[in-house]
């Protein structure tokens, strides 16, 4: 009854986390709230999009413990957690490179290339998470 | 034909068998199952965040009601036609678990909702409803949408 609960809540937290993530990534790409300065869109989201990445966390660990052999050996869940360092990292970059210089571009419905690139690869990581992790279950 | 027949026929069609039994198809199927997942209960919970007055507040609700629903309809669509190719290789299997009939009725109760009472409060464009009012509906539509979640993930768990 536990697990199921747990790996329920982890999946419906990933709803929350990266569904907000996709909505931030979507402005940067002047696809959905192209009125809207980005850093209103991101000060709204990020908020819960980190309570939703914190359940996952643990809730993720969780699921790692009850079969830390098994996952550790899975090949998707090697790719999953390479996935997730990327998607890290290119938040990361975000963060350091354009972040400061955000007031510059806030209103734009094209933001820079740079900010644009960050998107997309954001946009890719997590389908990439999403798909490894969904994948893991499967014996292949 | 019988709804059985078209169910056995289903099982037996080479094509589907594909499906069922490659060991990538699935996977693949699921995991866009999945995305769309995301992003209709990512929408959806923002959507409700600025309908209980906690998030986008700066935005009038029917705006954020319009700009996140192409993205909310899309990923409806890409869960259903996901989801019906997940259910077509081996319908039997899911036609007689319990959690599976369980989210066929939510989620109909969860568009039915979303097109009626869900629709009229969000997209009203003047004279907002009352806190009140709007911390209910919001409720109803969380609580609908998060049990189809909750209901599908208990068929890989339950007869």
């Amino acid at each position: 009854m536990l697990f199921p609960l747990i790996e329920g809540s982890h999946i419906l937290a990933l709803s929350i986390s990266v569904g907000l993530i996709v909505i931030l990534d979507l402005r940067f790409l002047g696809l959905a709230f192209p009125g809207e300065p980005v850093s209103r869109v991101m000060k709204q989201v990020m908020p819960w999009s980190l309570l939703g990445f914190a359940v996952m966390l643990i809730t993720g660990l969780l699921l790692f413990m009850t079969q830390a052999e098994k996952a550790y050996g899975n090949t998707f869940f090697r790719i999953k957690l390479l996935l997730l360092l990327l998607a890290g990292l290119n938040a990361l970059y975000y963060q350091l490179r354009f972040y400061p210089k955000m007031r510059e571009w806030d209103i734009a419905l094209r933001t820079p290339v740079g900010v644009r690139v960050c998107a997309v690869l954001s946009l890719v990581l997590w389908v990439g998470v999403i798909a490894c992790g969904r994948t893991m279950a499967y014996e292949i | 034909m019988s709804l059985e027949k078209f169910f056995q026929w289903c099982y037996q069609s080479p094509v589907l068998g594909i499906l069922r039994d490659s060991s990538y198809a699935m996977p693949i199927i699921q995991s866009i199952h999945l995305l769309g997942l995301t992003i209709l209960l990512g929408t959806t919970v923002m959507l409700n965040l600025r309908l209980l007055g906690i998030g986008m507040r700066q935005l009038p609700l029917s705006d954020v009601a319009q700009q996140l629903w192409p993205w909310a309809f899309g990923a409806l669509l890409l869960m259903i036609s996901s989801g019906i190719l997940v259910f077509i290789p081996d319908p039997v299997r899911y036609v007689n678990s319990g959690p599976f009939q369980l989210k066929m009725a939510l989620l109909a109760l969860a568009i039915l909702y979303h097109f009626t009472i869900f629709r009229r409060v969000t997209r009203k464009k003047l004279s907002p409803r009352s806190p009140l009012v709007n911390a209910i509906v919001a409720f109803f539509s969380l609580t609908l949408w998060f049990s189809v979640g909750w209901a599908a993930r208990a068929i890989a768990f339950f007869k």
